[in-house]
């Protein structure tokens, strides 16, 4: 596997009347299988056990780190008035935000028949639920008496017999990650099982064989297992696409539903949403950049996938951009005094470094992708892309931090100073994410290869038409 | 080998092929041959092929349309019932059922309950999992999920035979055809994994049980507890030491020179029930004594006490008799608002020894009794004559409680001066109720109490009455049994 794509084998060149090809040189289905389940069937390299190692400490770190905070009270954080949404918060949206590339790639893109999407949207998917299961670390120990986290479920809790208060967005946002995570889990598992099948009929070994077997339930292939299992996937995708957008919808009604200036404003739920796929598509392009070449998988992850996401990350980052702008306006027309000075205070104010990294990361960063060089280089997509990634954290950052650090009461405003536990949790944070996908890379189908023969197959059979 | 398939069950026949359009112009022809018990496997979804092998479309559709609406259903229940219903409180001045804002919720629930029927609705109506079938016994149906497709025709058929089966498939694009026959591997699960798996299941009870005993028994130790949730205060008790003062006492004396509020009070009489001037002629080493005793309290430090002036009063004979000068009338002004206080205030410190009545029969009395503990003094009647002012002077009765007497422990600490005062003002009303007479009343009560007295003589009368002749009955039972 050379990382350099032959000459006539560019597929960002768009041809008139043609359809550029997704799956590069003379590949036939089982070259797809055996590209795919290389990557899990060889012994890990020395790059991924490393990078196991440092993932696997950091998770570790983030585990004693939450035992010190439960131990100890949440009085470890920076967290103070009248900033009580500190980095845990910041985080959890952050983390929120990354997952719904995931279910835009394997949900939106399918709805709208953009079949790139076929090889990166395994990977996607895993990212979701990893980025899931990272956010719901944060309020689940943000709570502060981490052990009654479940007083969350709608149960009539022990003493008082009261139930949760259904008019809360708070509470919404429970039971809208909630249903992401769970949704996106069996979105995921589903997309799955044919290639766990797969994995199962390769397996040598007995136990890998029951394992595999196990998870693939007898899965056949049969033809009327897979019609309904399309429809059941269209169904699926069709329920996830308006769940994606629900999800950062009602996060940011966490904001924007109470009073605190700087929140309290009707843009927030398109804006999020812009967010989180801009956010979203930089940390996808940030794992498979890397991984299409440490995996092998050059010839299925072209560079015309990673354009087209490219070209989704400027699209929206420029609708960030314009809601940055947005706000200001609305904060100038809107004439409301608290209003204005939220605004000028995130730009100009105590944080004004916080604001200055938001923007240049967030808008002027992705702009590079309107020339061809930066979105068909993969070291430079990365790059842009980890820029975005740390403008996007730093968004969640100004909007939590300045807003409450600085809101109707002057005498109670005050500057936020994160501990080392918050750093400690971050930092963490990646250890859990990066575990859970190394492992998934290892155990686990990376590329959906029973539709990606199918896209190999239709382009078989455009070729064959064209030949006669 | 051939008999051996021959002994066995025959499922059916398998043919394998290499591309979509060979697999699919065999689909068609033995679609044609009149065969509908069918079917293709393939690595990937073949468009096409439900036509081409004649399958119908799925309900699945449907279940998820159900899915979505019972999670509607249920989401708007549950929010209507939980916070409308069963426990309903405003929030930001919206109705008990605001529809408005319990619809992120029930899209959410619509959305998951809708998924769950697409994802459990698919494998429900695909018979998976299942994982023994007779299709795997095929050797090369493993490239099933690689690279190969497979047709496949079921002996149940109603126009399958072998033979004729076989011959249709040879005609088409294939060069691997076979019979599928029952799959003969043991089906048992491994002893181990059952023996693994029951005690697992066995051991996961223990904590379970644990807790549940827990829940239900009672102890005489703290409860357990595995998050203390601020269930134990860092304060001291009073009876407890600290490190944090010199003297190691956890309750702190008084400031010196500080007098906790209401007790204020210069006269001493009024503090000792004592009428000091007479004291002082009396007994003057006791009166100086007691000065002294209350200075300190007020001050903090203790005078002097080698410079204790001898008064030239010749010292009178002590006598077993008390011969303490007692104050012979309360000090504080007897007012309707006094008795009610001292009511109040005897009801919650002394009626649980001395009765609401004062007749020494209270709760502690009666439970002492029951027991029959044995170093148990019981509390004083005030229905004696030795404890009517005339033998028992009010300042003695306020001596008594303030400082107690045999078992009784002093209430100096707990009770105000003012309400000690009190409380003897009703002791007093107390002991004159159970000796009046009705002249004793005013005039315009009189009236009234004659009828409650009439009332209740009257029926104690019928009660007298109707034990009588209920005695009567039963002797007259008693007779005729005999």
């Amino acid at each position: 596997m050379s990382l350099a794509i032959p000459n006539g084998l560019d597929n960002t060149v768009e041809r008139p009347g043609e359809r550029a090809p997704l799956v590069l040189g003379d590949t036939t289905y089982h070259d797809i299988t055996e590209a795919v389940c290389q990557v899990a069937e060889r012994p890990p390299g020395r790059g991924w056990i490393f990078g196991f190692l440092v993932a696997f400490a950091l998770l570790n770190w983030l585990g004693i780190c939450i035992a010190y905070l439960i131990y100890t009270g949440v009085g470890v954080w920076g967290n103070q008035a009248p900033v009580f949404w500190g980095w845990p918060i910041v985080n959890f949206v952050f983390w929120v935000g990354i997952g719904h590339a995931g279910t835009l790639i394997s949900a939106i893109l399918f709805l709208f028949r953009q079949e790139w999407r076929t090889s990166i949207n395994r990977a996607a998917e895993a990212m979701t639920i990893f980025a899931v299961a990272c956010a719901g670390t944060f309020p689940g120990i943000h709570v502060g008496r981490a052990w009654l986290a479940f007083w969350l479920a709608p149960y009539p809790s022990l003493n008082l017999w009261m139930w949760p208060q259904f008019r809360s967005p708070l509470l919404w946002d429970v039971f809208a990650v909630s249903t992401y995570g769970t949704v996106s889990l069996l979105f995921w598992y589903m997309g799955m099982v044919p290639d766990l099948a797969t994995f199962r009929d390769r397996s040598k070994n007995k136990w890998r064989r029951m394992a595999y077997g196990i998870l693939a339930l007898g899965w056949t292939g049969s033809s009327r297992h897979w019609m309904r299992y399309e429809k059941a996937y269209a169904l699926l995708a069709a329920l996830a696409a308006p769940l994606v957008l629900s999800v950062h919808t009602i996060v940011s009604f966490d904001f924007a539903v109470s009073q605190v200036p700087g929140w309290h404003t009707t843009i927030f739920p398109p804006y999020f949403v812009a967010g989180a796929i801009f956010s979203g598509f930089a940390m996808v392009l940030t794992l498979m950049v890397p991984a299409r070449t440490m995996l092998g998988l050059e010839k299925l992850i072209t560079i015309r996938h990673l354009e087209n996401m490219c070209k989704i990350i400027l699209a929206t980052g420029s609708i960030v951009g314009l809601a940055y702008g947005t706000e200001f306006f609305i904060a100038w027309y809107g004439q409301v005094p608290e209003e204005q000075f939220a605004f000028l205070n995130r730009a100009l104010g105590p944080y004004w470094w916080a604001y200055l990294t938001m923007v240049s990361c967030n808008v002027l960063s992705p702009q590079l992708f309107w020339f061809r060089k930066f979105r068909t280089t993969p070291w430079l997509i990365v790059l842009v892309c980890i820029f975005v990634n740390i403008g996007m954290w730093f968004e969640r950052f100004v909007i939590v931090v300045t807003s409450l650090s600085r809101d109707y009461l002057p005498s109670a405003w005050s500057y936020f100073h994160p501990t080392w536990v918050d750093w400690s949790m971050l930092i963490g944070s990646f250890g859990l994410f990066f575990t859970l996908f190394l492992l998934f890379c290892k155990l686990m189908p990376v590329i959906n290869m029973a539709e990606t023969k199918s896209t190999l197959a239709k382009q078989l059979h455009m070729k064959h038409n064209d030949e006669h | 080998m051939s008999d051996d398939k021959n002994e066995k069950k025959v499922h059916g026949i398998v043919a394998e092929y290499t591309s979509v359009d060979t697999l699919l112009d065999a689909c068609r022809r033995v679609r044609d041959a009149g065969y509908t018990k069918t079917d293709a496997y393939t690595p990937f979804a073949v468009h096409g092929i439900d036509k081409a092998l004649g399958i119908k479309p799925t309900v699945l559709p449907w279940i998820v349309l159900g899915g979505g609406l019972a999670g509607l259903a249920t989401a708007l229940a549950m929010q209507i019932w939980m916070n409308g219903i069963n426990y309903p409180y405003i929030i930001s001045g919206k109705p008990y059922i605001s529809l408005p804002a319990f619809m992120p919720v029930a899209f959410e629930l619509t959305v998951l309950f809708a998924s769950f029927g697409a994802f459990f609705g698919m494998w429900a109506l695909n018979g998976l999992p299942r994982f023994s079938n007779p299709i795997f016994t095929d050797p090369r149906f493993d490239r099933v999920t690689d690279d190969r497709f497979f047709l496949y025709i079921d002996a149940k058929d109603k126009s399958f035979n072998q033979a004729g089966a076989e011959k249709l498939l040879r005609d088409t694009e294939t060069e691997y055809i076979n019979t599928v026959v029952d799959d003969d591997t043991s089906t048992v699960i491994p002893k181990f994994l059952i023996t693994t798996l029951i005690t697992v299941i066995a051991l996961s009870f223990i904590p379970l049980l644990v807790v549940a005993r827990m829940r239900v028994t009672t102890s005489s130790q703290p409860r357990f507890h595995i998050f203390p949730d601020m269930d134990f205060s860092p304060a001291r008790d009073a009876q407890q030491t600290t490190s944090l003062f010199a003297d190691n006492r956890a309750m702190r004396p008084d400031v010196p020179g500080t007098v906790a509020r209401g007790e204020l009070e210069e006269d001493l009489d009024y503090l000792t029930g004592i009428d000091m001037e007479s004291l002082t002629r009396l007994d003057a080493d006791r009166a100086k004594q007691l000065v002294r005793t209350y200075a300190q309290a007020e001050n903090g430090e203790p005078e002097n006490s080698d410079a204790t002036p001898k008064t030239d009063a010749p010292a009178e004979e002590k006598s077993v008799m008390d011969t303490t000068p007692w104050l012979k009338n309360n000090p504080v002004e007897i007012t309707k608002d006094v008795v009610l206080k001292g009511q109040e205030q005897f009801n919650i410190y002394c009626a649980t020894c001395h009765g609401r009545d004062g007749r020494g029969n209270g709760l502690v009395n009666q439970r002492a009794q029951q027991i029959m503990a044995s170093s148990w003094i019981p509390p004083s009647s005030m229905h004696q004559e030795s404890l009517y002012a005339e033998q028992y002077p009010d300042g003695k009765l306020f001596n008594t409680i303030s400082n107690g007497i045999r078992k009784m422990p002093g209430y100096a600490g707990q009770i105000k001066s003012k309400d000690r005062w009190s409380i003897v003002a009703y002791v007093r009303a107390l002991q004159q109720s159970q000796n009046a007479s009705l002249d004793d009343v005013p005039k315009d009560q009189q009236a009234e109490l004659k009828a409650k007295k009439a009332d209740v003589e009257k029926a104690l009368a019928e009660q007298a009455e109707a034990e009588r002749k209920k005695e009567e009955e039963r002797a007259a039972k008693a007779a005729e049994k005999e």
